[in-house]
């Protein structure tokens, strides 16, 4: 009990941080076989993520001192750069030399390797002056959201490749519309009904996340393929439906950040308001 | 919880719902109406990598009437009646296609081709039966009676392996014995990926094959009436027609698809392309066709759609008067020939002396170009392509035939 209580918003986080890291890696490496890891750079990330991984461990488990702080700056930056790299790579994908709507939906994912950046913000941020204040709060929240603005994304153009052949696959890109609609209000707001609501609704991200494996799963099994490997390679991604559950989960920690911000009252303001609100009380 | 938060969180939900499905509409049908999701992620998921390696196919597709009709990728490539299959980027494909896949919805057409020279004949004329099942040797005699079930051409053998391969066959692989029971494939003449019907309606299409001094079908076409008028209005032509609903407003001038196949104004359409002809024009002494009438009835009713009957009548006794005196030459030139190896002035093996050689192309190449010039309208291959080049050939083949028979020769 004693170490429950001894760990806050900050250290969830970074558990958080290195276990994303980490299977970054494996998820990367299944998406990049079935290119067959075409051009050399498609393995850096996957690189990367190992070396972060250790790199990030110490301040995971809660080492302090200089050195844990640096080896966390370097896996941060480094994630930022491996990100953004990324991106200019799956730049050159087929969507940018004609902008056909076929090209954005079976194109590389421009947009995925910024899961880089974002893990990258997310580690500077735990080594930033805000990391232990309630600031935290809506920093995590907003990269939350803009994780779940990509996975709105990604759940639009993967299911668009099948299709929409099984009405189902109409639930992801729903449930992370409204998972963006709600982490948008929780954002403008300090009302501790609508923090209520949103961790309600980060709670039925799990489970379509927990669905969403599940289904992928089954598909992968019953398709034929020449191995056991291929269906996952060239099948539906396996892992990618558990972004849900992974996104909810620091929406969570934000949350939890939050605490002892809240006003009971409505906002006395009379329109919506994107400002992110500014910290005022502490426990 | 206030209504403004919930307003803001619904209406951002909604709308980001209602976008995806909007732009999900605006793709192509090929691309969202498949039978199985497979196959929906085929067409994007093959042009993805193909448009990067043999980007071609993808535009031939693109624009071919496949893609406008919703037939994808998988459609075509999927392996159909046990044959063998390979694994290719996550999905299942046949190794390679042949007519049977095309069958799966052009059965008549694969039907109507399977039983026309196009399909086990024309791999016998140069490989015999060899290659082909018990099968398909039986529904090839069925058709077409002691032209399947035969030895392979000596020239083929003799020219090597090489040469046969490269050459003969690849013409004559249309009909080639497929191991699933099959005959050939549609490409030859309707390209992959295009799958084009206006291909199948060029000349130069047929020309592939049907050219050259053995069968100067394309060559002659040139010269012809038909071939002029096509090279001079092929602008005004609607290539790309039905071919259930074509008319004359579509093809005024005909092309070799026109006259042997097609369903002009109401006509049977076949891919039976000896269904409208009258002689075997292409064997050294030309006889009626089994059901030549009826060929040649359906023909003269083509024709009748641009010329009045006397018109036809007349062009089909010319032509006739031609096959019928080009049979004579023939039959003369051979039977000399024959009376030489009955002497025993040849050997029995085939082509390995000058005369012999002298002989096939009297036949092979200058009878068939004077019957076939004068049954396609081109007065030079009947004359000087044809018949001066038999007339000339028979001179030296005299003349070779009085020196084997000289004292001389036979003293050596």
């Amino acid at each position: 009990m004693k170490l429950l209580a001894d760990v806050t918003p900050a250290a969830a986080a970074r558990v958080f941080a290195v276990s994303n890291v980490a299977f970054l890696g494996v998820d990367i490496a299944l998406a990049h076989m079935a290119n067959a890891f075409a051009h050399p750079g498609e393995w850096a990330p996957i690189v990367f993520s190992a070396l972060a991984t250790l790199l990030l461990v110490p301040g995971a488990l809660g080492q302090r001192g200089r050195l844990p702080a640096s080896l966390d700056l370097v896996a941060g930056w480094g994630a930022v750069v491996v990100g953004v790299v990324g991106m200019v790579f799956h730049l050159e994908s087929g969507f940018f030399t004609a902008q056909t709507l076929h090209n954005l939906v079976y194109s590389a994912p421009f947009v995925a390797p910024l899961s880089y950046v974002g893990l990258g913000l997310l580690i500077l941020l735990l080594r930033s002056e805000e990391a232990d204040k309630p600031a935290l709060g809506p920093w995590l929240l907003l990269l939350s959201l803009g994780g779940f603005v990509g996975n709105y994304g990604l759940s639009v153009l993967d299911h668009a490749q099948n299709g929409f052949f099984q009405a189902t696959e109409w639930i992801p890109v729903a449930s992370a519309a409204l998972a963006i609609g709600i982490l948008a209000v929780t954002l403008a707001t300090r009302d501790a009904r609508v923090r209520l609501a949103c961790l309600a609704i980060m709670g039925g991200q799990v489970v379509v996340g927990v669905a969403g494996f599940v289904l992928h799963v089954t598909a992968d099994l019953n398709r034929p393929a020449a191995s056991a490997l291929d269906r996952f390679v060239f099948g539906a991604p396996a892992f990618a439906p558990l972004l849900f559950a992974d996104l909810a989960a620091l929406a969570a920690i934000g949350i939890w950040a939050l605490r002892g911000t809240t006003e009971r009252a409505p906002a006395p303001r009379s329109g919506p308001s994107g400002a992110v609100p500014a910290p005022t009380a502490t426990d | 919880m206030p209504f403004r938060a919930i307003f803001i969180a619904v209406v951002i939900g909604t709308a980001l719902v209602l976008a995806a499905f909007l732009i999900h509409q605006k793709r192509p049908a090929v691309e969202r109406n498949q039978p199985s999701s497979t196959r929906i992620s085929a067409v994007g998921k093959c042009a993805e990598c193909h448009r990067r390696e043999t980007s071609a196919i993808i535009d031939q597709f693109e624009t071919s009437q496949h893609a406008a009709k919703g037939v994808g990728c998988l459609d075509c490539h999927n392996a159909v009646g046990g044959q063998p299959t390979m694994d290719h980027r996550g999905f299942t494909i046949a190794r390679t296609l042949t007519a049977k896949n095309c069958a799966q919805c052009h059965a008549t057409e694969y039907e109507q081709f399977a039983r026309s020279r196009h399909a086990a004949p024309a791999w016998a004329s140069v490989n015999g039966a060899q290659g082909m099942s018990a099968e398909q040797r039986a529904v090839g005699e069925k058709h077409h009676p002691g032209w399947v079930d035969r030895a392979p051409m000596a020239i083929g053998a003799m020219e090597g392996p090489a040469a046969l391969t490269s050459g003969c066959n690849a013409c004559h692989s249309i009909g080639k014995p497929n191991e699933d029971g099959s005959f050939g494939t549609c490409t030859n003449c309707h390209a992959r990926h295009s799958a084009s019907v206006a291909l199948a309606r060029e000349p130069t299409t047929c020309g592939q094959c049907h050219m050259g001094p053995d069968h100067s079908q394309l060559e002659i076409y040139g010269e012809s009436k038909h071939g002029a008028l096509f090279a001079a209005q092929r602008e005004r032509l609607n290539m790309h027609a039905d071919p259930k609903k074509l008319t004359t407003a579509d093809m005024s001038v005909p092309t070799c698809a026109t006259c042997h196949m097609s369903g002009l104004e109401g006509m049977k359409v076949t891919h039976d392309t000896t269904e409208r002809l009258s002689y075997f024009l292409f064997a050294p002494v030309s006889e009626k066709r089994p059901g030549g009438d009826r060929g040649e009835t359906e023909m003269k009713e083509l024709c009748l759609k641009c010329h009045t009957r006397p018109r036809v009548d007349d062009f089909y006794a010319k032509a006739h008067d031609v096959l019928v005196a080009t049979n004579d030459k023939v039959k003369g030139a051979l039977d000399v020939v024959a009376a030489l190896r009955k002497d025993g002035l040849l050997t029995p093996a085939p082509l390995d002396e000058p005369i012999e050689l002298l002989e096939f192309d009297f036949w092979h190449y200058y009878g068939r170009t004077a019957k076939h010039g004068a049954y396609m309208g081109g007065a030079d291959f009947v004359q000087w392509h044809g018949n001066y080049e038999l007339l000339k050939l028979r001179v030296e083949l005299d003349q070779a035939v009085a020196e084997a028979r000289s004292p001389k020769r036979e003293h050596r």
